[in-house]
């Protein structure tokens, strides 16, 4: 067990390193990050001391070397736009994608597998199928558009809810929480929905399913027999028995709440990491976008760790055969 | 034909109306997009036929300027917004079908390597597998997207968007391939006719395509259909992040994101139509997607 | 953690504090740093001029003022300028403004390390005979110094110093950076880059206050449909700038209201001058040729471009310089006519009676609809036969672009930071040197501009200067050396009851907006 560990820990750190790698190269097609942050009288020899200055001329293995060896010391430089440490950058920013990411992430599970319970019980009637045609409706319109069709419903036409941004934050320390203002929570709501609402119609999915499935195993039948209520029959023994598949694909499903964050983000004007990535991007702020991809990647690559040996525990069988998949 | 109509997946089809109404739907957009220089009144992609004058026309109006009337309305350029979906819906497609194809191609090679060899060949894929499950689509577009960037010639970097952008999507795509064909293979080949074949000398090859392939083939299409609308909807997602299809020859997302420009100025006509053609689209593929896995699934029937 | 958010913990508190005058504006663009010598920048010297002041400032009208400096005049000789110091000013922490602070912003500003060194180009030294009196001593007789000053923002020596603030940084973090302490008409009081910066009145300014405000706060938005939506929906009282669709929608919205004017940025094409070969490399460069570079101008239909791409916002241009900038050339203001005929027999004559293809490098998050006003160019274009490839980029892939020389054709914006003719003429058409024509990427090149430009610097008398930029005007109108195009409008949009004062420098000045309720 422990030897299996070890081996994942370290091809885990391998994925690490070439992601890494990938994403490093890609900065020297981003763009040229001097323009931005030299005004329009500046001359061929400015633009010459800043990029050398900033490394930009090195071979690229040295930039590459020189990032990681301060990232593992936890500094990942500083922010050519904001001229700030790129650290102290994201801890700033985490709260916001956390606390988005979380809430989403609720409202796709409670809905996800309050529809899915429902239409798996319900399978064959009206309501059922309504929802389960909708709910492929907001999977079939790309995010961004749901997020501008939503400001535009309820932020300019019905003016209930803000268009933009997180509301009035509390400070908690290094933590700035939008959960204890009214402006806070009213501002989660827009982006929320349209973050969940692909992850939601998911989990509604997988629910159902699997959901039926189970309803047609002997194990319920047997329940049923014993003269168990309908009610007990479904969430108490049914429910239970889906819960595995969709907790991993939830756990999955992490990485994809965080990424499509971006679009979320940059729509509402959230003040996350999403949005300093796609700011990062316009400004080629190559220490910002280093440290967000190494970030996302050590969450990613540590969720399917996490993931892995979880299933491992569950099932020592899984043991001589670590990739298995769902 | 007529035995596709009268199998099980048939009759189930034929019960289906949700069904129906689905295909008919892709048949029309797909027809439509295939024969969008036949039937397009306007070539949009030729810049010598745009008339500036005649932007933002409204629909089935006579424009004020130059009197043309177009029956879905013109854009800021002047091109008529019918002809540019239908080009649109075709970038849209090629762009979808060909990063299916491609995801299938690598997923299902990978995933009867993978499970058929088993050993250090398995673990190695499956390790990528997991890196790129986990590794969002839209990340690694835009990574390949920079890097493609960079490195073509500018006179063709209006067709590599295209390209790049069926690789990107495709890339994120196979592993779900993989793993369902890596599973199968995995129960099949301990099954007795496949050691039967090899025993009779097949090559592991043969054996593949002949014997274990098939059995996967119904996931495999489930999936594909599935795959097909997340393809369609990912590249109008990349657009809107400005990687994708360039606004000369737009793709429906790339018109959905100019479109967007639009919502508040009144011009609804040049987001709403294209919005709604790729709502058809990808509910449709969606839908089908969705009788298909119920009907192939025998558990369920 | 620097940021305060005692009045959001206690909602109470903070809605009474509502019902003062409260602002709340948002532009695309965050200021990237406080620092007013580290980024030359519209966002940071907008932002900045709130908080800092220089010793000259801009009305409403852009003419020169009185600020820091009370009074200002040329020395003997045309050796420099002598700028006499408002006495009593102080900073926000308290330290009074002399001479020595002028002194060291001038050493700060135009030290290697700074963005803002070019202003002092012409400067020789700098010294304080008093507290309150500066002479600045220039290397030639300079009429336009004064202009080319104002918005170099004087910080305190002793502020500086005790923070270790004393040079600006782009690659790191100073006390400037996040902070500000300036003798202008707000403080600083709350920074937090990419989200928010808060500013509150200076109670104890020089002037008397014109605006009302108790505070304001600037959001970055960076979506324009969101900045929209957020006006409309009454979360913001002001934002710059609107789309150019948007325009006519908030003209008609009841509750808000749109504020037009015009920047002085003139957006122009440009060709590849200088390069034996087309990009593609098929055949000699026709753009050598000014018969060629006639045809373009004359097949670019602006009035209709004007018409709908700018939505009527955009007046048409026909120099680098638009009407109202000093130097402006009032002899050579008509652009050349819509001809496509005509364009079409140009290229004939130049040999391509058939014309040609070559590549078209646009930015397309620079200049307001940047991508569709070139896309409008590619197909008047095809009109007389010319196949242009657009390429659209962002801004960030865009100048290496250009400096590379990957390029036939271009779509420039150029906007004088000293509201004079003589900056474009110095930056995109003297031939390109080290530090002369350092945004003529085309590599134009004419002799006589080039002596022209030094005389036009020192020229003391207007009547003599005026001849000389007319001059200029009319040879980069035969030579066809750019293609200027329109004056990109400025669009801003605010809540009804918010009283302000556009400036064509795009700049937002606090001091100057009432809010009613």
């Amino acid at each position: 067990m422990l030897a299996y560990i070890l081996r994942r820990v370290f091809q885990s750190a391998l994925v690490l390193l070439v992601v890494g790698l990938v994403a490093f190269s890609m900065f020297r097609f981003v763009g040229d990050p001097v323009d931005n942050m030299l005004g329009q009288e500046r001359t061929q020899a400015d633009i010459e001391r800043l990029r050398d200055t900033l490394g930009l001329d090195d071979p690229f293995p040295v930039q590459y070397w020189n990032f990681l060896g301060n990232a593992v010391q936890g500094n990942f430089g500083v922010s050519y736009r904001q001229g700030r440490p790129v650290s102290e950058i994201l801890i700033e920013r985490a709260p916001a994608t956390l606390e988005l990411a979380a809430v989403s992430g609720v409202l796709a599970l409670t809905f996800g597998i309050g529809l899915g319970v429902f239409t798996a019980i319900r399978r064959d009637g009206f309501a059922a199928n309504a929802i389960m045609t909708l709910s492929l409706v907001g999977v079939s319109l790309p995010t961004f558009l749901i997020g501008i069709l939503l400001i535009y419903l309820f932020s300019v036409e019905l003016g209930w809810l803000p268009s933009f941004g997180r509301g009035e934050v509390v400070q908690f320390g290094g933590w700035s929480t939008g959960f204890l203002t009214e402006s806070g929570l009213k501002a989660l709501i827009l982006p929320s929905i349209t973050l969940g609402l692909y992850q939601m119609t998911l989990i509604m999915r997988l629910v159902r399913s699997e959901m039926l499935e189970v309803l047609r195993t002997d194990y319920i039948r047997f329940a049923r027999a014993r003269g168990l209520s309908e009610r007990a029959v479904n969430f108490r023994h049914a429910l239970k028995n889906t819960m595995v598949p969709v907790i991993t694909v939830t756990g999955l499903q992490l990485g994809s709440i965080i990424a499509f964050a971006i679009i979320t983000e940059t729509v509402f004007q959230w003040p996350g990491v999403g949005l300093l990535f796609i700011n990062a991007i316009q400004f080629v702020d190559i220490p910002v976008m280093a440290a967000y991809l190494m970030l996302i990647s050590v969450m990613f690559v540590g969720i399917n760790l996490i993931v892995d040996l979880l299933y491992v525990m569950i099932d020592p069988r899984l043991r001589g055969d670590p990739a298995k998949g769902h | 034909m007529r035995r596709a109509w009268d199998s099980d997946l048939g009759w189930s089809f034929r019960h289906a109306p949700v069904a129906v109404v689905s295909l008919v739907v892709v048949t029309i957009l797909v027809l439509a997009a295939v024969l969008a220089p036949l039937i397009a009144p306007h070539d949009p992609f030729d810049p010598a036929t745009l008339n500036l004058m005649n932007g933002f026309s409204k629909p089935m109006e006579p424009n004020a300027f130059t009197g043309e009337v177009f029956w879905l309305g013109t854009d800021d350029q002047g091109r008529d917004v019918f002809s540019t979906i239908l080009f649109g819906l075709r970038i849209s497609l090629f762009v979808g079908f060909m990063a299916v194809a491609f995801a299938m191609l690598l997923g299902i090679t990978l995933g009867l390597l993978a499970g058929y060899l088993g050993g250090w060949v398995d673990t190695i894929i499956m390790r990528v597998a997991d890196v790129q499950l986990t590794f969002p689509a839209i990340l690694v577009a835009m990574l390949i997207f920079g890097i493609a960037k960079g490195i073509t010639p500018p006179e063709y970097r209006n067709e590599m968007a295209i390209w790049v952008l069926i690789f990107a999507i495709g890339l994120s795509d196979w592993v779900q391939f993989a793993r369902v064909v890596r599973g199968a293979t995995m129960v099949e080949k301990n099954r007795d006719y496949v050691a039967a074949a090899r025993l009779i000398g097949r090559t592991p090859g043969a054996i593949m395509m002949r014997h274990i392939l098939p059995n996967v083939l119904s996931p495999v299409l489930v999936i594909a259909t599935i795959s097909l609308a997340l393809a369609i909807i990912a590249e109008a997602t990349l657009s809107f992040l400005g990687i994708g299809a360039p606004p000369t020859q737009p793709s429906l997302g790339t018109l959905i994101r100019i479109g967007q420009g639009f919502l508040f100025s009144g011009e609804w006509w040049i987001l709403l139509f294209p919005a709604v053609t790729l709502l058809a689209l990808a509910l449709s593929v969606n839908l089908l997607g969705d009788w298909l896995r119920d009907a192939l699934n025998p558990r369920l029937r | 953690m620097k940021p305060h958010h005692i009045a959001a913990a206690f909602p109470l508190l903070f809605a009474t504090a509502a019902q003062s005058a409260e602002f709340t504006w948002a532009s695309t663009t965050d200021p990237q740093t406080m620092d007013p010598h580290a980024v030359n920048s519209t966002p940071v010297l907008g932002f900045l001029n709130n908080v800092y002041e220089g010793l000259v400032r801009r009305g409403k009208d852009m003419g020169l003022e009185p600020s820091l400096a009370s009074r200002w005049e040329p020395m003997d000789g045309g050796a420099g300028w002598r700028f006499h110091l408002r006495e009593g000013v102080r900073f926000h922490d308290g330290a009074e403004f002399t001479a020595e602070d002028v002194l060291f912003s001038w050493r700060r500003a135009s030290s290697t390390d700074s963005d803002t060194a070019s202003w002092f180009a012409p400067v020789a030294d700098m010294r304080a005979p008093d507290p309150y009196t500066v002479e600045i001593l220039t290397t030639a007789p300079n009429p336009i110094f004064p202009d080319s000053i104002a918005n170099w923002m004087i910080m305190d020596s002793g502020w500086a110093a005790a923070n270790g603030a004393e040079t600006p940084a782009k690659d790191g973090e100073t006390f400037a950076t996040l902070n500000a302490n300036g003798t202008g008409p707000f403080r600083l009081t709350e920074r937090q880059p990419g989200l928010r910066s808060v500013l509150e009145p200076n109670t104890d300014w020089w002037e008397q206050a014109d605006h009302n405000l108790t505070r304001a706060t600037f959001t970055p938005i960076q979506n324009p449909a969101t900045a929209v939506a957020a006006l409309l929906s009454g979360d913001i009282d002001m934002i710059n700038p609107v789309p150019i669709q948007d325009a006519a929608r908030l003209e008609q919205s009841p509750g808000v209201r749109l504020i037009r004017g015009t920047e002085t940025r003139v957006i122009m094409l440009g060709f590849d001058q200088s390069s034996e070969q087309l990009l593609s490399g098929d055949g000699a460069n026709p753009f050598r040729d000014v018969r060629v570079r006639r045809a373009v101008a004359m097949a670019v239909n602006v009035s209709a471009i004007l018409q709908t791409i700018m939505r009527g916002s955009a007046e048409p241009a026909a120099q680098l310089v638009p009407d109202g900038i000093r130097g402006h050339s009032a002899l050579y203001a008509a652009r050349p006519p819509f001809d496509p005929a005509a364009a079409r027999a140009l290229l004939g004559e130049a040999g391509y009676p058939d014309g040609f293809a070559f590549d078209l490098k646009c930015p397309n998050d620079r200049y307001l609809n940047d991508a569709s006003v070139c896309q409008a160019v590619v197909s008047m274009l095809a009109q007389i036969g010319l196949t242009a490839t657009l390429d659209a980029m962002p801004v960030r892939n865009y100048w290496p672009e250009l400096r590379a020389d990957n390029f036939d054709m271009y779509l420039l914006g150029w906007s004088p930071g000293t509201f004079d003719a003589e900056h474009p003429l110095r930056f995109l058409a003297h031939t390109p040197t080290d530090t002369l024509g350092t945004w003529n990427f085309g590599g134009y090149s004419n002799a006589r501009i080039d002596a022209l430009l030094p005389q036009i610097q020192s020229e003391i008398d207007e009547t003599t200067r005026q001849a000389m930029l007319d001059e200029t005007a009319k040879i980069l109108q035969d030579e066809v050396a750019y293609v200027p195009l329109y004056v990109q409008p400025l669009l801003w949009g605010a809540r009804d009851g918010v009283e302000l004062t556009q400036r064509p420098d795009d700049f937002f000045m606090l001091r100057w907006v009432r809010v009613d309720d």
